[in-house]
This record gives structure tokens, sequence and C-alpha cells, in this order.
């Protein structure tokens, strides 16, 4: 089940967003410990202010995380063939996380549609986090 | 400042047979309900037989083949207190599954800095690749690293 139509997408499609979150510390913590980060910028109130922020705020690999799911909820796992962010603004805890996309360009390639997207995150106020875009191969409909 | 010199140097490599249990939790941290990255039965019957792991896994999978990571960031002269992600960068071959051993190897691909109104930032540009034990490749990674000069 993937939400792309390889039949129907063309430039301006929108991807099905997705939505994530609020962010709640324990995410953080959940995720420097499954990731293997150990920056404690994510986990450590007190290291966070002496490093002059206002406090923790979330890994943008957390981020980009929910930007895969939502890429694979549009092509299917196995789809991606590339994928960038930058991390332009701090996610912080409380922020509903929410994943954007929009189609950029379309073309074949054998057997296969091939759908680059710019892709996004934003918070609750609209806010852009993540910047970035990607690359699905579609499965190319029988022509 | 890093040094240039640094440019084209491979700084780690490492090797790790990738753990569905490993594979599991990142998606579970991830909040990612995806049966086939959890469910062994359900990624069995699925497209690729195994569990395989979700786009963003290969982070966690070079944080644990590349341990050591932080004498990395010392070597490349990195203020660590200063360090932020700048821009991730991924390119797939196909999935990473769950039971293979994929072999990594990290290099400097670029050096660089640019002055701004906050003062002077220092990038460093850290390649990845993966190979599984073909010698196929299966991910590559492209890691901006962002210091703040001190």
């Amino acid at each position: 089940m993937t939400a792309l139509d390889a039949r129907t997408v063309t430039i301006g499609t929108e991807l099905l967003p997705l939505v994530k979150g609020p962010i709640t510390r324990e995410d953080l913590k959940r995720y420097a410990a499954a990731s293997g980060d150990p920056n404690p910028m994510h986990t450590d109130e007190e290291f966070a202010r002496n490093a002059g922020y206002p406090g923790v705020f979330a890994h943008g690999m957390l981020s980009m995380g929910y930007l895969g799911e939502f890429l694979v909820q549009a092509g299917g796992v196995g789809s991606i063939r590339r994928f960038r962010a930058r991390f332009a603004k701090l996610t912080w805890p409380g922020d509903v996380v929410t994943c954007r996309g929009r189609v950029t360009a379309v073309r074949d390639e054998g057997a296969a549609r091939l759908v680059d997207c710019d892709i996004w995150t934003e918070n609750q106020e609209g806010e852009r986090k993540l910047v970035g875009a990607a690359l699905l191969a579609l499965t190319r409909p029988e022509a | 400042m890093p040094s240039k010199e640094m440019i084209g140097r491979v700084l780690s490599t490492g090797s790790a047979t990738v753990s569905a249990e490993h594979v599991a939790a990142f998606a579970r941290a991830l909040g990612d309900p995806n049966p086939l990255y959890v469910d062994p039965e359900a990624a069995r019957r699925g497209p690729f037989g195994t569990i395989v792991a979700p786009p963003t896994y290969p982070i966690a999978f070079m944080a644990q083949a590349l341990a050591g990571g932080a004498d990395v960031f010392l070597e490349l002269g990195l203020n660590f207190m200063t360090l932020v992600h700048g821009e991730q960068e991924f390119e797939y071959l196909r999935p990473v599954r769950a039971g293979e051993t994929l072999a990594l190897t990290g290099r400097v691909a670029d050096i660089y800095e640019k002055s701004g109104s906050s003062g002077t930032l220092d990038f460093v540009v850290l390649e990845t690749e993966a190979r599984d034990t073909e010698g196929e490749l299966v991910f590559f990674s492209r890691n901006t690293l962002i210091s703040r000069h001190t």
C-alpha cells in the first residue's frame, strides 16, 4: 500500500502529510539510545544550557527519521533511491512535526517511474525545520 | 580549524552484522509502526523475506559499527561543544536486511569554512559507504558537520 499513485503522479502532486509528536524528552532519550548518539545536547538540560541553548533540542536525525517514514508511506519500503535533508532550524520538545512534500519531476527509467520531491518538516506554527529532497522509484504502470 | 590535509583520508573502517533487535529498537524510537521493521513473521511474508531497516537506520548502524566516533571528531579538531549536524544525505541501492554483514569505509570528503554574522564556521563532510559480503554497495552516506570557531 503506497500513497503515491505511479499512474497519476505529476509535477506539483503533494505527498500525503505525516504528523508526528508532540516530541517529548522521553522520545529524545529513546532515540539517543537506539541511534547510539552520545551527544548530551539532546538529553541533558544543564549541558544544553551551558552550551548557550534554552534547553535540550531534538536530534536532527529524529526528524529525518520521520521524513523516512513519510517517504515510505508515499512510495513503499525500498522505493527511496536518494534522500537528503538540511537541518535548517532546531526542533524542540513540545513541537508537533508535520512532514510534507511536493513532486518536482517525473521520468521513466526501465521498469521504474522516478519521482523527485522537495520534502520538509514544519512545526505547529508552520516553521520549516528540515528542508530536503528525495528521489523515489515507483513501479511503472503497464503502458 | 580542521586541516585540509585530512581531505581524502580514510578515517574509519568497520564491519558489523545487522541485528533484528537493533533495527526494531530504532524503528520503535522513531514511532514507526511498519511491520517489515519489527515483525519477523510479517517480514518473512513481505517483499524482502526478512526484517529490513528504516531509511535512516544507517546512521545507527554506522554509530555501532564505527565505534569510537568521538576520536574521529578529536582527530579532525572539531569542537564537540559547538558541533552540529548540518546536512545528511543517503543513497540506497536496496534496503538493509537483518542478519547481513556490512563493511563500512568512512572518508573525509571535504573541509571548508564559511564566515557569517555569528563568526566563522568549519564544515567537515564525511562520506561512508557500506558494502555487503559480495562487495556490492548497499548504501552511501554523506554527513556534513558544522563547528563554530573557538
